[in-house]
């Protein structure tokens, strides 16, 4: 698990304004083969400027392809449904396990055999961590 | 239900039974979806080619269930259309950049076939550690909910 903290390094901010120029020429021309062509133009342009040691020329360049980027931005860029943009994107709200945990008693009553079978699995699982990771330590159970 | 509905629920199913051709298609759901041309090759090799390498296009309404070695296949297909790749060097456990020569910028464009293969979006502090076909295929599998 990592925070997006916004601070990459010069070759991530080159790849990731290499992906998303691509996206954005995928926006603008439907055709396959005609993108590939561009695709491949673009490339072209990226590969001249990899043996750029100056520093100070290569945040130039990559200030400059993001200006280019952003003046010639798709007005309607494709998005992944399911992804974040999408117009899927968190349509679909699955509800955690835990919930059924939390249902009232009568509500649980109503489906005894699914409870029973239920809470025996839990059982199973704590006995499986406890075998797997060892017993928790006591301060780190409850609030802190 | 009063008389009204039973006798609409009726005709309906007398409807269904009057076109024989839904039947026929409810049958055999998968080798419809398929064009014609393709449907001979689907019986004589079924074992060798699966069906979603047979649709040319993408059908996003549901999706097949995906199981790892599906996914591993289709991950390896992918790498090895990729013509930076060379096929024989070409492993589960390889480095794309220390194994297979690739620079960063193909490393994107691989993420980006696995993003249109898959069908969703790899955000770049992910992509950045998926440096193997076998991180793409967990990391894939962990996205769908796939363990088996």
């Amino acid at each position: 698990m990592s925070l997006p903290t916004g601070i990459t390094s010069h070759a991530r901010q080159v790849c990731s304004l290499y992906k998303r120029s691509l996206r954005n020429l995928e926006a603008w021309y439907d055709r396959r083969h005609i993108y590939r062509y561009r695709a491949v133009i673009l490339r072209k342009r990226f590969d001249d400027n990899k043996t750029v040691s100056d520093m100070r020329t290569a945040s130039e360049l990559l200030a400059a392809g993001e200006k280019e980027l952003f003046e010639t931005q798709h007005f309607q860029p494709k998005k992944f449904a399911n992804s974040p943009g999408g117009c899927a994107y968190a349509r679909e709200v699955i509800p955690p396990d835990w919930v059924l945990d939390y249902w009232h008693p009568l509500e649980k009553a109503a489906y005894p055999e699914y409870f029973a079978r239920r809470e025996k699995r839990k059982e199973e699982f704590v006995t499986w961590w406890e075998k797997t990771y060892g017993k928790p330590d006591a301060k780190d159970l409850g609030h802190h | 239900m009063s008389f009204s509905q039973v006798a609409r629920s009726l005709s309906r199913s007398a409807n269904v039974f009057r076109t024989g051709r839904i039947l026929t298609g409810a049958v055999r759901p998968q080798v419809r979806m398929i064009h014609q041309n393709f449907a001979p090759l689907v019986a004589s090799n079924q074992n060798q080619v699966s069906l979603w390498q047979l649709q040319s296009t993408r059908l996003y309404s549901a999706k097949p269930p995906l199981n790892l070695k599906l996914i591993e296949e289709r991950v390896i297909l992918v790498l090895n259309l990729y013509d930076k790749i060379d096929p024989s060097k070409l492993k589960v456990e390889s480095h794309f950049i220390n194994d297979l020569g690739l620079d960063s910028l193909d490393h994107v464009e691989v993420i980006m076939a696995m993003e249109d293969e898959f069908g969703f979006e790899i955000p770049d502090s992910d992509a950045e550690k998926l440096l193997k076909p076998a991180d793409i295929i967990r990391y894939v599998a962990d996205k769908e909910d796939v363990y088996e």
